[in-house]
């Protein structure tokens, strides 16, 4: 907006004498609209979204929310930066731009697994005062809000989350005679299972269990982390203070020890790259028994070129077993938030963005095309999300999720354990002298104050 | 002939103005470039020599406060096991992509090509299209097309092996270092072999004919006549290549990422990983400039070697 | 350092082929033969999966052969992925980055051979070794600086920073050959009372062909690869290279990453095949620049 336009329209209105009317140097004739219940009359400036897309659902949304909301605050402008390039370079891109001077985007769209870290750094803005007077928060279930806390915080908001299945092909558990409909009594139980597919059936792989470094992050989030809660223990106590040793992180790493050593996972899966790529399209297959991954996974298995049929009928998911008990609980993650940058200079717009993306059906109408739970239970009530029992049981199972570990140094723990696991897949080390040394590597990682043992 | 004035090739001029006369053109001519050089080669080296001595990273608390923290860096560096398992395996890519590979094949190559060229074998024109194919292709492809043949589940390699019955072979996973110095060597092999070929080719032909009129054979000819032709020439390509390669990361990258664990990782791909998905820059800094001081040791050492040869 | 004289050089020529059919026995035929044939496989055999992927709408990391061999994935890159205007893009910068190279290095190599320097030897290497500077160290202070100076987002930035990635590995290369072009040229040139300028483009440059070939082949080859430095550069679509078409065509899900190996098959394909016809095209040329360069060095 220029200058000569601010000026000729304050000569206007000085000379019309209006009184008691705050005028923002935003359009001249009608009034702008009250503002969704929340902050200043109206909001005025620019704002930059800058966000990757990585499937190509996302563009009809962002635009799309910052129309609505260039028309509801005819003063604001909002420019879109789509990236189209992957998340990992993106964040690479982000921290370039955020770590100099110049100019940074208002609002991004970044994992919730960074919220630590950038918190850390001071890249991005607390949200406590926007969200404290958000009527839409209230959808949002404690365990979502606490995913995208951190040191007491919140930092982004969420919208379509992460979860795993434990995924049982029923052909399989009926051939190793277990049943159809066989579900495992307790973590022991997939091992049992396992080895039964083993001896019995030909040709299938029984159960994939990620170890190492090739395993990435799924070395944690989808076999180490789930079994340590298995068997009653945790990863991050309290206070805020990692466990190394203790007798959950034993037992986990006897797990590991007794899968690899009885056969019962391919010993490849160490060392192949993207070991999750082949395993996942084992599973969608029928060539993969077991296996416990992430829940969009699903998704990909109802296209081409799996069978979509086949995968509904044989296709079994639960939760995941305790070391007493049935399937009850998964992991969670706050999946892709949007984030109010620090330096911004147009904070309160930003957040009104976030808002207006952040609505009932956008976030259910997102989730439906790129099949996640939703963060706001009303998402789930909308028709399109509730005519797909595999959404809505995923969105049911997020009420037993535990988040993973906002933590700032999580990515540096991810690390040791997957040094433990390999060590102990690879038969180098027994579990117990793995774990001794898992607390070992986390010393060395994060610093031995941060890390304790039980 | 006699040469005056500008334009004279061994001056004894006394006076600082004429030498400045003849040199002022060429210190214009270096100016474009210096200028570029420096922008972006000396200014970053000199900025990463800096951010060596500090803890600074891209994210997280070092983001907000970075320190100086002296040397702590290459302290952390070379006490580090790892940094020797790098180092090593460095060595290893080298040694057998660059030196062993395609500076050994590359010889062969030319050498045959020449050969063939006399003999108009049609044959040997699809292999020099080949594997000058191999080369001008991007890195990012070049790694695609590896790892299709690497995979263990689906990659050709194995998808041949069990066509004829022999069980499948985990290629990345247990002989990862065996495949990057393949990928390596069908990647850059045409370097030297256009090198060599050229070489070859001004070879004076009447020497090999005097030593056939003498009655040495074809071993001989070569050993005696061709090699010692060529040995400036392998000299040169050797430092290129050898620097080169010592640079090389974005094909380990795509193919095993440094692993399994890190029986892959290269110094470059060391710094690359602790810049760019550690994060830690100051760090990625420090190593960036342990090669730089590596690849300068090596080009004074090649340089004291050669000199000594010529 | 030089083994050959200027007559040498004048068998930079290939040699006339008066021995082309010397009694080459069966053997012999068979054995190079055998030898080419095994080269050929090794070098040819990853690029069957390129041909196979590229028309396989449902392509894969491995070879098979397509169940429907369809040209849609060359239909989708230009239609979803803007590939037309990626590849506009890669031409305009590698050609771009070309003739700025090819004149800042054959400048700058030229002015290296003929400068008295006592130093130069050193100096000489010392450019060289600028080149083994890795890029992780140098992007981030580039980031800066390119943003500081406005060259992001913009094609004289683009090329500039192209330019300057093959600069020290180029300008060694070049100070090589022109030190085997020897000076009475030019010197006959100067005394006839022509500029060092005059004498460089009239007399210097046309015997000079060959150097500048290789410099003008290897600068468009890296410029036309780079990648690393287009990502950080370029944030919009309409400017992107073929190399960041590449990246589009990986998808994440879920954290993990999934190639649409179709597409980048389609893609790789209509990136190769112009520079593989250049290059076969102007092998000779490049070969005695080659030759000349490593003889000088």
């Amino acid at each position: 907006m220029n200058t000569r336009a601010r000026v000729s329209r304050r000569t206007f209105l000085k000379a019309t004498a209006a009184t008691g009317v705050i005028v923002a140097c935003g359009g001249p004739t009608t009034a702008p609209p009250a503002a969704t219940g929340t902050k200043a009359a109206t909001l005025s400036g620019t704002i930059t979204v800058s966000y990757p897309d990585e499937l190509g659902l996302k563009p009809k949304y962002v635009d799309k929310a910052a129309t609505d909301l260039k028309a509801k605050y005819s003063g604001l402008d909002v420019k879109v930066d789509l990236q189209k390039i992957s998340s990992g370079d993106y964040y690479t891109k982000l921290l370039l731009a955020l770590s100099g001077g110049g100019d940074v985007p208002d609002v991004i769209h970044v994992g919730g697994d960074r919220i630590g870290e950038l918190a850390d750094a001071g890249y991005i803005e607390p949200l406590d005062r926007y969200v404290s007077q958000w009527e839409d928060w209230k959808n949002y279930p404690d365990a979502v809000k606490d995913g995208v806390k951190y040191q007491g915080k919140v930092w982004a908001i969420p919208y379509g989350l992460d979860m795993r299945w434990l995924y049982i092909r029923r052909e399989h558990m009926d051939k190793a005679g277990l049943g159809a409909e066989w579900t495992p009594k307790n973590v022991d139980d997939i091992l049992t299972a396992a080895k039964a597919v083993k001896d019995k059936v030909s040709g299938v792989i029984p159960y994939a269990l990620y170890a190492g470094a090739a395993g990435d992050t799924g070395t944690a989030n989808h076999s180490f982390v789930p079994l340590v809660w298995a068997y009653g223990g945790d990863i991050i106590d309290k206070n805020g203070k990692w466990i190394g040793d203790s007798p959950a992180v034993r037992k986990a790493l006897d797990y590991y020890a007794r899968t690899y050593n009885g056969g019962l996972t391919p010993k490849e899966l160490l060392t192949t790259t993207k070991p999750w790529t082949a395993m996942r399209e084992n599973e969608g297959k029928g060539t993969l028994a077991l296996l416990f991954e992430g829940g969009w996974v699903y998704g990909g298995w109802t296209k081409a070129p799996f069978d979509p049929a086949a995968v509904q009928k044989n296709v079994h998911y639960v939760l995941h077993p305790t070391s007493t008990g049935g399937p009850s609980f998964t992991i969670g993650g706050p999946g892709t938030c949007w984030y109010v940058t620090a330096k911004s200079k147009n904070k309160d717009a930003a957040w009104a963005y976030i808002a207006q993306w952040n609505n009932k059906d956008t976030v259910a109408k997102l989730n439906i095309e790129d099949p996640h739970p939703v963060a706001r239970t009303d998402s789930a009530d909308v028709a399109e999300f509730k005519a797909q029992q595999y959404l809505v049981d995923s969105t049911e199972a997020l009420k037993k999720a535990r988040f993973i570990p906002t933590d700032a140094n999580y990515g540096k723990v991810i690390g040791a354990i997957q040094k433990a696991t390999g060590r102990v897949a690879a038969g180098e080390m027994s579990p117990d002298d793995a774990a001794k040394r898992y607390t070992d590597d986390l010393k060395q990682a994060i610093g031995a104050d941060k890390v304790i043992t039980q | 002939m006699t040469a005056v004035g500008a334009g004279a090739v061994r001056p004894r001029s006394p006076s600082a103005t004429t030498a400045f006369r003849r040199n002022g053109a060429y210190v214009a001519g270096l100016t474009p470039a210096a200028l570029l050089l420096t922008l972006f080669f000396v200014g970053p080296s000199l900025w990463a020599l800096y951010t060596s001595f500090t803890n600074k990273a891209l994210v997280g608390l070092d983001a907000a406060r970075p320190r100086f923290v002296g040397l702590d860096n290459y302290l952390r560096l070379f006490s580090d096991p790892d940094f020797a398992t790098v180092i090593l395996n460095s060595v290893v890519f080298v040694v057998g992509s660059a030196i062993i590979g395609q500076f050994v094949l590359g010889l062969l190559l030319a050498l045959l090509l020449d050969h063939a060229e006399r003999r108009r074998y049609r044959l040997a024109t699809v292999a020099y299209a080949a594997v000058l194919l191999a080369w001008v292709n991007p890195t990012l492809i070049a790694g695609f097309l590896w790892v299709a043949m690497f995979d263990f589940f689906y990659g050709s390699l194995n998808t041949g092996l069990q066509l004829v019955g022999l069980p499948p072979v985990d290629w990345l996973g247990r002989f990862p270092m065996l495949a990057v110095i393949i990928a390596n060597i069908w990647r850059g092999t045409a370097f030297t072999m256009l090198i060599f070929l050229g070489a070859l080719k001004t070879i004076p032909t009447d020497i090999y004919e005097a030593a056939r009129v003498d009655g040495a054979n074809a071993w001989r000819r070569f050993w005696d006549h061709t090699l010692p032709s060529l040995r400036p020439i392998a000299a040169l390509a050797l430092l290129s290549i050898t620097m080169s390669t010592f640079g090389t990361f974005i094909l380990i990258q795509t193919l095993t990422n440094g692993g399994p664990g890190i029986r892959t990782e290269t110094i470059a791909l060391y710094a690359f990983h602790e810049a760019f998905r550690s994060y830690a820059i100051g760090y990625g800094s420090t190593i960036a400039v342990v090669m730089l001081a590596l690849n300068a040791a090596f080009a004074v050492f090649y340089l004291r070697w050669s000199r000594a040869r010529a | 350092m030089t083994t050959l004289g200027p007559q040498a050089q004048a068998q930079v020529v290939i040699p006339p082929r008066t021995r082309a059919l010397e009694g080459g026995s069966r053997l012999e035929w068979a054995l190079m033969h055998l030898a080419f044939l095994v080269v050929t496989v090794f070098f040819l055999a990853p690029f069957v999966w390129l041909f196979t992927a590229a028309l396989d709408a449902q392509a894969a990391p491995y070879i098979r052969w397509p169940s429907q061999p369809t040209f849609e994935n060359f239909v989708r890159i230009f239609d979803r992925y803007a590939f037309a205007t990626a590849l506009g893009n890669s031409l305009f910068v590698a050609g771009s980055t070309m003739l700025l190279t090819v004149v800042v290095v054959s400048l700058a190599g030229y002015s290296l051979s003929r400068i008295e320097l006592r130093q130069k030897a050193w100096i000489t290497y010392a450019v060289l070794l600028l080149q083994t500077m890795p890029l992780s160290a140098t992007m981030v202070p580039i980031y800066g600086l390119a943003r500081e100076l406005g060259l992001r987002n913009s094609y004289l930035g683009l090329i500039l920073i192209h330019s300057a990635i093959e600069l020290p590995f180029l300008i060694w290369l070049m100070k090589g050959f022109f030190d085997s072009v020897p000076r009475h040229l030019e010197e006959a040139a100067w005394l006839d009372g022509r500029t060092k300028l005059r004498a460089l483009f009239e007399i210097v440059l046309p015997v000079a062909r060959p150097g500048i070939a290789v410099a003008a082949g290897l600068s468009f080859l890296s410029a036309w690869a780079e990648v690393l430095m287009v990502l950080i550069l370029i944030d919009q679509q309409s400017m992107k290279t073929v190399p960041l078409a590449f990246y589009e065509t990986f998808r994440t899900a879920g954290g993990y990453t999934e190639v649409q190996y179709g597409l980048v098959a389609a893609m790789a394909v209509l990136y190769l095949l112009p520079v593989m016809a250049v290059f076969f095209a102007t092998r000779r040329l490049m070969v005695r620049g080659l030759v000349a360069t490593t003889r000088g060095l």
